[in-house]
């Protein structure tokens, strides 16, 4: 397998798209391209970028996102746009698909279609990963993920990112082909041989005594120990519901919820996306009822520290293989905890997995990827994270 | 009695192991209430620590903000200082520097005195037919722009009201969600503003930002002052230069007349000077002729008539002789055949040479050649000429008993000689004109004494053709001294 990767920080959006073709084209120094992932910063989420870049790799199939900030081994991208092209070894197979209009559909029914989608053509070949993305804020948008895994299988590795808003009035899209999508979601599916390792960490510890959900429905928790669930903010940071709202952002990335998971010592994470005026708390993937769970801390050493974890634990787990790129899914939450030492989470990444490694990546909303990453033969059931970081390490 | 027997032996354990396991239970709740009180204690600690960690990561956040913000204005200032070109003031404001400051747009507006509006800048993270509305806000509202500008205030989304910009404008017109705006230049003729935002909603613009954009805005102003500053300097340099050129031109041409006139001159004198000398040698061949008496024998008056014929014309060629080699030195065709010449032997060979004319006149020559003063590069022939003139000058305005010095001293890479005198002395308003052709200081020795006038301006000549000056010290009765200058040998 080969991977070239071009980036532009060209303000024009056509100069920009060509020069990081060109760049990438370099980079592969293959005669025949598979396909490609476009990522994109959000003022460069235009047709035009599409266009030209579809243009310019030809008649391979390309798909994509923007966020707020997109990943290369220099750091973090604020402004700019990267495009990976693979050429994919003898005996790898891959699927590439898309899904619309999820909110229409519901996220379950999306996901299936997605699944279904991906398997085309698929069927007798075995396969090995999936990695997707999504822009939707439909309520419940994990279930994507579950109805992935009703058509993939429920362990299936499956490894994905939603993307986030810089505001409110702006859309996140994912791209396909020519197309930018909003309330969509992309996804590939790797068969043959290959092999990859996988990394997710958050860094985060448990802090004060554990509490239930009591009432819950979907990604909204509307009570927790049968009061109010906003009660247990305000009562740790003794301020009222206007405060709270005013400092959501803040208490969404440094104090998330951490959803205890039975039997491991592991904590998922839930921060809020947003408070409502009866005392309910909107989370950023599903919140079951009757979970405990514990407010959540972390310290910027802390989630430096789960981000090398991570790139470990995915070098590992290719047990001495080369790896030949790396994908690396960060929460925007993190970048916002780290503020100027974001740079150094991604040099921190790129010195575990090697300088060499071509590495890209996009921050996300949330997360998608399994629990027990460590252990390759038990990778388990995909589950929606937040605060996380995921690397992706693949080799032939 | 023994069922009762029975009853009792049974409920009596039984009601001790009850009595026991109840205690064991008001243990084990006493212990749980223990646990429940640690419990409740460590969330009670949890919650300081949640409030104190909340409030070092609001300082934290303002800390790494100000860091990079005052990193990012340092950077920014540095660069835009380093220019005076307006233009490129403001093309030195990349998107990068406006990450570092927490936004991804920004413009700049500058006021048109002439166009009588805001002319756009420069900005950052907007495409073209996303400023074209900005511009048009801009100018349909300069009366308030202009307010604000007045007002020297920096103000934000946090600080600003809505009737500075609505929030409804702030999405559509100027697609941000928070920004910063500040006056630039409010006192200069070409005032505007600066206008940095983020589409963000997540940023939460501070008044440590607004501080920074305000830095910045007078960082501007400055580098925009010095530059209209420069360019103001820089255009009367160049009107300068122009009106230097212009005057350079003119003298160049008025030079160019001159010396084309000067050597007109030195033409006209030149062929005068030939045309004269050949009827000359014949009025003094044959003076010479007749004087001999081979022509038969003259009567006295005769004879003396032509000894003042014979005379005049050796002054006459003398002085033919002095204005042909002027002219010939002026029009360069005398080329000065420089080598390394003593000093020492050219006075002494001058000496040889006037010593019975200053026997004659009674005057005392003295030679004081410093031997590190000694060697010169020079026309051996024509310094022993200069010394000639120079000398025979002295003599001639010199008393009896007069004394006449000849000395030389070393000045940096030149060598001088003095040749003084304790002559009447000359004017001061005659040094300079005394070196011009047939000038001659009115005075008494002069009405007496002859001469052509053409002796100095020729040693002038012959010292300036060796890339050296001649000078005259000298006040009346009390001597001159006549110096010149020509390279030493190194």
């Amino acid at each position: 397998m080969r991977v070239g990767i071009g980036v532009s920080i060209e303000l024009d959006y056509i100069k920009a798209a060509k020069e990081a073709v060109e760049k990438a084209k370099i980079s592969i120094n293959a005669p025949n391209i598979d396909f490609a992932l476009l990522f994109t910063t959000l003022e460069f989420s235009h047709p035009l970028v599409l266009q030209t870049t579809a243009r310019l790799i030809g008649p391979i199939p390309l798909l994509g996102a923007s966020s707020t900030s997109i990943i290369s081994s220099l750091g973090p991208l604020r402004h700019g746009l990267m495009l990976i092209l693979f050429s994919l070894g003898e005996g790898a197979y891959f699927n590439a698909a898309c899904v619309k209009d999820i909110a229409v559909k519901t996220a379950f029914a999306a996901g299936e279609e997605l699944g279904e989608k991906l398997l085309y053509g698929c069927k007798d070949v075995h396969r090995n990963l999936s990695v997707v993305f999504s822009s939707t804020d439909t309520a419940g948008s994990s279930n994507l993920v579950t109805g992935m895994q009703e058509k993939l299988g429920s362990s299936f590795p499956l490894v994905g990112g939603s993307l986030p808003k810089a505001a409110e009035h702006q859309e996140n899209s994912v791209y396909c082909g020519s197309e930018l999508l909003n309330d969509a979601a992309c996804g590939i599916l790797w068969g043959g041989k290959l092999n990859f390792g996988l990394g997710i960490e958050h860094g985060w510890q448990p802090l004060g005594k554990p509490r239930q959900i009591t009432r819950a429905g979907l990604d909204t928790v509307n009570e927790i120990d049968g009061v109010a669930a906003v009660n247990l903010y305000k009562e740790y940071f003794a301020k009222e519901i206007p405060e709270l709202k005013r400092e959501l952002k803040r208490i969404s990335v440094f104090y998330p919820l951490g959803i205890a998971v039975s039997e491991k010592k592991e904590y998922l994470l839930r921060s809020v996306s947003s408070i409502k005026n009866d005392g309910s708390l909107i989370f950023r993937g599903e919140t079951p009822e009757g979970r405990s769970i514990r407010l959540m801390i972390s310290s910027k050493e802390a989630c430096l520290s789960s981000a090398r974890q991570a790139a470990q634990t995915a070098m590992n787990n290719l047990r001495g293989k080369k790896v030949k790129f790396a994908l690396v899914l960060n929460s925007s939450s993190r970048y916002a905890l780290l503020g100027r030492l974001a740079g150094q989470e991604i040099k921190i990444v790129q010195a575990a997995l090697g300088e060499e490694v071509p590495l890209a990546g996009i921050y996300t909303s949330a997360e998608q990827a399994p629990l027990a990453s460590t252990n390759y033969s038990n990778l388990g059931k995909s589950y929606f994270h937040n605060n996380s970081i995921v690397v992706l390490a693949i080799a032939e | 009695m023994l069922i009762f027997l029975i009853y009792a032996l049974t409920t009596i354990p039984l009601s001790l192991m009850l009595i026991y396991k109840m205690k064991g239970m008001d243990q084990l709740r006493a212990q749980t209430d223990k646990l429940k009180k640690s419990l409740d204690d460590m969330d009670e600690q949890a919650k300081l620590i949640v409030r104190t960690d909340m409030e070092l990561n609001k300082i934290q956040e303002e800390l790494d903000k100000k860091i990079s913000g005052l990193y990012a204005i340092q950077k920014l200032s540095h660069i835009i200082s380093m220019t005076l070109e307006e233009e490129q003031i403001f093309k030195r404001i990349q998107p990068e520097y406006l990450g570092e400051l927490g936004f991804e747009k920004a413009f700049g507006f500058l006021w048109d005195d002439e166009k009588k509006q805001f002319t756009l800048r420069f900005s950052i993270g907007y495409a073209e037919e996303e400023i074209k509305p900005i511009a048009s806000f801009m100018n349909s509202n300069k009366e308030r722009c202009a307010n604000f500008i007045m007002g020297e205030r920096t103000l934000s989304s946090i600080s600003a009201s809505n009737n500075l910009i609505s929030p409804e404008q702030l999405n559509e017109v100027f697609k941000v969600s928070s920004f910063i705006i500040s006056p630039l230049a409010p006192q200069q003729v070409n005032k505007g503003l600066i206008f940095a935002g983020t589409q963000n909603i997540e940023t939460q613009v501070t008044e440590g930002d607004e501080e920074l954009l305000k830095i910045l805005a007078t960082q501007l102003a400055q580098s925009l002052e010095n530059a209209r500053l420069f360019e103001k300097i820089w255009r009367s340099q160049q009107e300068l230069e122009k009106k230097v050129s212009e005057r350079t031109r003119e003298l160049t041409t008025a030079l160019e007349e001159v010396k084309k006139i000067s050597e007109n001159k030195t033409n006209f004198v030149s062929s005068v000077s030939h045309e004269l000398r050949t009827p000359l040698t014949s009025i003094k061949g044959y003076a010479a002729i007749l004087l001999t008496g081979k022509l038969g024998d003259l009567p006295k008056e005769v004879h003396e008539r032509l000894e003042k014929i014979n005379r005049h014309s050796d002054e006459l060629v003398h002085m033919v002789n002095e204005l042909l080699d002027i002219s010939r030195i002026e029009s360069g065709k005398v080329a000065m055949r420089t080598e390394i010449c003593g000093l020492k032997e050219i006075a002494a060979k001058v000496e040889d040479l006037l010593a019975g004319q200053l026997k004659e006149r009674k005057l005392y020559l003295n030679i004081g050649i410093n031997p590190e003063a000694n060697s010169v590069l020079a026309d051996c022939t024509q310094i022993e000429r200069v010394l000639i003139n120079l000398i025979g000058n002295a003599m001639k305005f010199t008393p009896p008993e007069g004394k006449i010095t000849i000395r030389s001293l070393k000045t940096d890479k030149m060598v001088q000689v003095d040749v003084i005198d304790t002559g009447c002395g000359i004017p001061e308003e005659a040094h300079q004109a005394i070196f011009d052709e047939f000038y001659r200081v009115d005075n008494t020795i002069n009405q007496e004494v002859k001469g052509t006038g053409l002796g100095l301006a020729l040693v002038k000549h012959i010292i300036e053709a060796h890339s050296g000056k001649i000078w005259v010290t000298s006040a009346p009765g009390a001597g001159s001294t006549f110096s010149f200058a020509l390279p030493a040998v190194t």
